[in-house]
């Protein structure tokens, strides 16, 4: 801003002072002053210009510069057809995850409502042992009780393997979002490119992206080989408790 | 003192698998009295309602997280003392340093074994 327009405003806002009569400034005092603030910053530049102050015309080139460029990301983002990739593509990828995500996930219930069937199937076996008359051989006893044991023992193995399925579940919901994002952006810059005018869904689409972006508590589960392993907690939990 | 296996456990964890997959080590540790809960609120609810002997709790959970759940049950006079084991997929060593802070009895990181289990448990309501 040039120090004779800063002056004349300063003047305007001293005399605009002067003039308050009680709780009222008279109107025609304040269009003046309205009229010369517009007049200032309408023609702030070509001032700034004539006064040879920090306007640089440089930066009508680079404003140009930008210009190109914009005009030619959104030629280049058209021929991806970004409304297929928004609408379908990337809908579909995410629906493939989820649709992975429930199937693992009833296979792993199935797979325990096996496990469950045989711990059962292994204490009616203990249960009729119990009951036979004559009661078995000590050492045959011993022996089916041993082989029922390792029966429970690789039920157990089969539970803790289950453990899978939370942590790919937990993997793919991370993926699933971060696709959502990426569904959420490519829409906003169809929006702001002006390839496609559904404006009006926008502010909703939005909310819930955002909505499910900032529920992300934790990251989730850590990659092998990053973040703490049980050891790791073991330590700190030494130390701290 | 023995471990009186009737003890009730609450297993907290918004994957019904999960939930599953504790409730059946536990079973396979001796322990069959279990209730269960889907996200921290719930959980609240059954500490309120219910004599709770052991928490066994995920961290990532919608409504209220297991932090959160954690230091509620802190917060409360006739809560505060039960043991709370915190389960979780991330080590992260702040995640860790935090549920210490806010109470944690244990802490065990998924994917885990009926052996950690045990293990973390002992260490919280003793050998068995």
């Amino acid at each position: 801003m040039s120090e004779n327009g800063m002056k004349l405003l300063q003047d305007q806002l001293n005399a605009l002072e002067d003039n308050i009569k009680g709780d009222t400034v008279p109107a025609e005092d304040v269009r003046a002053f309205v009229a010369l603030v517009k007049q200032f910053f309408g023609g702030h530049f070509e001032q700034t210009a004539k006064d040879g102050e920090a306007f640089d015309p440089r930066l009508y080139g680079e404003l140009g510069e930008l210009a190109k460029f914009i005009n030619a990301a959104r030629h280049e983002f058209a021929d991806v057809s970004p409304g297929m990739l928004q609408e379908e593509q990337l809908p579909e990828a995410s629906d493939q995850l989820d649709e992975i995500v429930k199937t693992t996930e009833a296979a792993t219930h199935k797979i325990m409502d096996s496990c469950e069937q045989l711990q059962g199937v292994n204490q009616r076996i203990r249960d009729r042992m119990m009951t036979i008359d004559p009661p078995l051989d000590p050492d045959v006893a011993m022996s089916i009780e041993d082989a029922l044991n390792e029966g429970d023992t690789h039920v157990t193995n089969i539970y803790e393997a289950c453990n899978f399925q939370d942590i790919t579940g937990q993997r793919i919901q991370k993926i699933i979002k971060v696709l959502r994002e990426i569904e959420r952006q490519v829409f906003r810059m169809v929006i702001v490119f002006g390839l496609r005018n559904k404006g009006e869904a926008l502010e909703e689409k939005d909310r819930t992206a955002l909505a499910e972006t900032e529920a992300a508590l934790l990251n989730g589960p850590q990659k092998t080989g990053e973040g703490l392993d049980q050891d790791d907690v073991d330590d700190i939990l030494a130390k701290l408790l | 003192m023995a471990v009186n296996k009737n003890m009730r456990i609450l297993v907290v964890d918004d994957f019904l698998t999960m939930r599953r997959i504790i409730i059946n080590l536990l079973r396979q540790l001796g322990f069959n009295n279990v209730v269960e809960a889907a996200d921290g609120k719930q959980a609240l609810d059954k500490v309120h309602e219910e004599e709770i002997d052991l928490i066994v709790s995920d961290w990532n959970m919608p409504n209220m997280t297991g932090i959160e759940f954690l230091k509620h049950v802190r917060a409360d006079e006739k809560t505060k003392a039960i043991p709370f084991i915190m389960v979780t997929a991330e080590g992260k060593k702040e995640n860790v340093i935090a549920a210490v802070h806010a109470g944690v009895s244990n802490y065990i990181v998924k994917p885990f074994n009926a052996a950690t289990l045990k293990e973390k448990m002992s260490k919280v309501i003793g050998e068995f």
